[in-house]
C-alpha cells in the first residue's frame, strides 16, 4: 500500500467514527444529557432555596462539592500529560490517545470550574473571585490559595484549549474536503486556510514544541496549587508538605484511568481497533502501575509521619481515618488505588481491554473516595471535641454530582461526532515513518 | 508556466526536490504542500529556523513581570496586613507570577504562530487548496518573482546559481 493510500485509509477510518450516530450512541447521549439537565435543575433549586439543601454545615463546610472539584481537576490532568509530556519524551503511543485526552482535559476543567461556583451558594457573585478592586478599592488577597486557584485553573483551561485547537488545525484542513454543507464551512473556518507549506510546518512544529514545554510545568503546578488549598491550613491531615507531589501523582493516576474508561468503549463502538491497539493500552496500564505506586507510597508516608511525629492530633486523625465513621471510604480507596492496580503487574491482565476498563472504573471510585476521605475526615475531627461532627451528602449534592458526570459525558460524546477523535496528522506521520520497533514491529501489535 | 508534481510519498517527494535543487532551481521559486511535516525539505528549501521562539520569550517575560507587578502594586495601593505576613510576600506571589508566565508565553506563541504562518487567510478559507494527501511541488517560472512558499515571504536573496532551469 502506498503512503498516499495509507493516508486515505486513516482519514476514512477517522471519518467513519464521525459518521451518523447509531442507536446506542443516541441512547447514551440522551441519558447523559438527562443527568446533566437534572443536575442543572438541582443547582437552580439550591440557588433558590439556599445552601441549606446541601449537607455541608459546621464543622464540615467542604463536602462533596469540593471533593468533585478536586476529582475533576485530577481527571483533567492526564490530557496534558499524554499530550505534552509524552510528546516531549517522543513516546509514539501518544498519538492513539492524545486527541481524546486533550478533549477530556478541556471538558473536565470546565466541569471542575463549575464546582467552586456551585459551592459559593450565591453563584451569581462569582466575579468576586476575579482580581479587580471592590467598591472601596481593596484588591483580592493574593496570599490566599483560593486566589491562586483562580489563576492556576483559568490558565490551565486557556492553555489546554490552545493546545487542543493547535493540534486540530492540520487535521481539520485534511478533513474539510471530505464534508459538505455546514460542517465543511465550519472546518474550513476552523482550519484557518491551512496550506501545509514548508514554512507553515516549521512554525507549527516549533509552536507545538513550545506549547508542550509550557504545558508540562503547568500540569504539575495546577494540582500542586489545588493541594495547597488544603496544605497551607493547620488542619490535622491536611497540613503536610507531601501534598503537592501526592496530589499530582493522584491526578495523573485518575486521569490516565479516565483515558482508558473513555477510549476502550470508544475504540470498540467507533471501530478504531486498528489505531488504538492493545499495545497502546498496555503502555497506559504501565503509567497506571507507576502512579499507583507513588500514590501508595504517599499513603504510607502520611501514616508514617503521623506515627513518627508523635503529634497527638495528627495520630488521632489517622486513627479516625482508618477506624472512624468514614472507614469504608478509606478501605475502598485502598482497594481501588493500591491493591487492584497491582494486578496490572501481570502482563496478561494489563493486555485485556475488558479488565482494564473494569480496573479504571474501580480507580475512579478509589480516587473519588480518596478526596472525600482527605476533605471530610479532616474537617469532621479537628482539634476541639466540642466542634466535632459528621457529614453525609444530601440528595441535592448527590444529584448535582451525577449531573456533573452527565455534563462531562454529554460534552465528550458530542466531541466524538464533531471533531476527529484521533490525530489524523500524527497517525499519518506514524504510518509513514519507519515502523516503530517498540510497538508496531511486535506480534500482537495489531488490533485484538 | 508553473510546473507541478504531485507525489505519492516522502522519498519520491524528497528525490524530486533534490533533483530540482541540483538543477539549480532557486528555493524561492519552489513551493511545496505536504500532508505531514517533512523536516528534510526545510533544509533543501532553506527554510530558516522559525523566529517563533522570540514571541514565546517575550510573552513569558511579560507574564513574569506582570505576575509580580500586579500583586505588588495592588497590595501597595491599599496596604493591609493579612495573616501577619509582610505586605510584599514574594513566595506567595510566585504562584501568580508562574501562572501568568505560562499563560502569556503560550498566548504569545499562538498569536506569533498565526502571524508568522499568515493565518487565518480569508481567501484560503473561502477557497481552500486541496491536494488529497499528495506531496505537491510547484516551480514558478523564473521571472515570476517567487517567494510563494507561504507564510515566510521575507526570504533573503541566495544561491549564486539561483537561476537554473527546471
Amino acid at each position: 500500500m502506498s503512503t498516499r493510500q495509507a493516508f486515505g485509509r486513516i482519514e476514512t477510518d477517522v471519518l467513519a467514527a464521525m459518521g451518523r450516530p447509531g442507536l446506542l450512541f443516541r441512547a447514551a447521549l440522551a441519558i447523559c444529557a438527562l443527568c446533566f439537565a437534572g443536575g442543572l435543575g438541582l443547582w437552580l433549586h439550591q440557588m433558590i432555596a439556599g445552601m441549606g439543601v446541601a449537607g455541608i454545615r459546621h464543622p464540615v463546610g467542604w463536602g462533596v462539592y469540593i471533593t468533585n472539584f478536586v476529582f475533576w481537576v485530577g481527571i483533567a490532568h492526564s490530557g496534558t500529560l499524554i499530550s505534552a509530556v509524552l510528546f516531549l519524551f517522543r513516546a509514539r503511543f501518544r498519538s492513539s490517545f492524545n486527541r481524546s485526552a486533550e478533549a477530556m482535559t478541556v471538558i473536565a476543567v470546565m466541569t471542575a470550574g463549575l464546582y467552586p461556583l456551585i459551592h459559593l451558594g450565591r453563584s451569581w457573585l462569582f466575579y468576586w473571585l476575579m482580581p479587580y478592586p471592590n467598591q472601596r478599592l481593596l484588591w483580592v488577597n493574593f496570599r490566599s490559595p483560593l486566589v491562586w486557584d483562580v489563576f492556576a485553573i483559568s490558565t490551565y483551561l486557556i492553555v489546554s484549549l490552545v493546545f487542543f485547537y493547535v493540534g486540530l488545525i492540520p487535521d481539520l484542513a485534511a478533513l474539510r474536503r471530505r464534508f459538505s454543507g455546514l460542517r465543511a464551512g465550519l472546518y474550513r473556518l476552523l482550519s484557518l486556510g491551512w496550506l501545509g507549506t514548508a514554512a507553515q510546518w516549521a512554525h507549527y512544529n516549533q509552536l507545538y514544541l513550545f506549547l508542550a514545554a509550557l504545558a508540562t510545568p503547568l500540569v504539575i503546578s495546577v494540582h500542586s496549587v489545588v493541594s495547597w488549598d488544603f496544605a497551607t491550613s493547620i488542619v490535622p491531615g491536611w497540613h503536610t508538605t507531601i501534598f503537592a507531589p501526592y496530589f499530582v501523582a493522584g491526578a495523573i493516576f485518575s486521569g490516565t484511568a479516565m483515558v482508558l474508561t473513555l477510549s476502550i468503549p470508544m475504540r470498540r463502538i467507533l471501530r478504531l481497533e486498528r489505531h488504538i491497539t492493545v499495545d497502546h493500552m498496555e503502555s497506559l496500564a504501565k503509567i497506571l502501575i507507576f502512579t499507583s505506586l507513588i500514590v501508595t507510597y504517599a499513603y504510607i508516608v502520611e501514616f508514617a509521619m503521623a506515627y513518627y511525629s508523635g503529634h497527638l492530633f495528627e495520630t488521632a486523625h489517622f486513627r479516625y481515618r482508618t477506624f472512624g465513621d468514614y472507614r469504608f471510604m478509606f478501605y475502598l480507596m485502598i482497594l481501588g488505588n493500591t491493591l487492584l492496580p497491582l494486578t496490572l503487574l501481570w502482563r496478561r491482565l494489563r493486555r485485556h481491554p475488558g479488565y482494564l476498563l473494569a480496573i479504571s472504573l474501580f480507580i475512579h471510585v478509589g480516587m473519588w473516595c480518596e478526596r472525600f476521605v482527605i476533605i471530610v475526615t479532616a474537617l469532621a475531627r479537628e482539634y476541639d471535641p466540642y466542634s466535632w461532627g459528621t457529614y453525609s451528602p444530601s440528595a441535592v449534592e448527590i444529584g448535582i454530582t451525577i449531573g456533573s458526570f452527565g455534563m462531562f459525558f454529554t460534552l465528550f460524546l458530542i466531541f466524538t461526532k464533531l471533531l476527529p477523535v484521533l490525530s489524523v496528522t500524527e497517525l499519518k506521520e506514524r504510518a509513514e515513518s519507519p515502523a516503530d520497533p517498540a510497538l508496531e514491529g511486535r506480534p500482537g501489535g495489531t488490533a485484538a | 508556466m508553473i510546473q507541478r508534481w504531485e507525489l505519492d510519498d516522502r522519498p519520491a517527494f524528497l528525490a524530486r526536490l533534490e533533483a530540482l535543487r541540483a538543477q539549480g532551481v532557486s528555493p524561492e521559486r519552489i513551493r511545496v504542500r505536504t500532508p505531514v511535516p517533512v523536516h528534510e525539505a526545510e533544509a533543501l528549501l532553506r527554510v530558516r529556523q522559525s523566529p517563533l521562539r522570540y514571541f514565546t520569550l517575550a510573552g513569558a517575560c511579560a507574564g513574569l513581570l506582570l505576575g509580580f507587578a500586579f500583586p505588588i502594586l495592588t497590595v501597595r495601593s491599599w496596604p493591609l496586613i493579612t495573616g501577619g505576613k509582610p505586605l510584599i510576600s514574594v513566595p506567595a506571589f510566585i504562584v501568580v507570577a508562574f501562572a501568568l508566565t505560562i499563560l502569556l508565553g503560550a498566548l504569545a506563541s499562538f498569536f506569533g504562530f498565526l502571524l508568522l504562518a499568515r493565518l487565518p487567510s480569508p481567501a484560503r478559507i473561502r477557497e481552500p487548496e486541496e491536494h488529497a494527501d499528495a506531496f505537491v511541488i510547484e516551480v514558478s517560472p523564473e521571472d515570476a518573482g517567487g517567494g510563494t512558499n507561504g507564510g515566510d515571504g521575507a526570504r533573503p536573496p541566495l544561491a549564486p546559481n539561483g537561476g537554473g532551469h527546471a
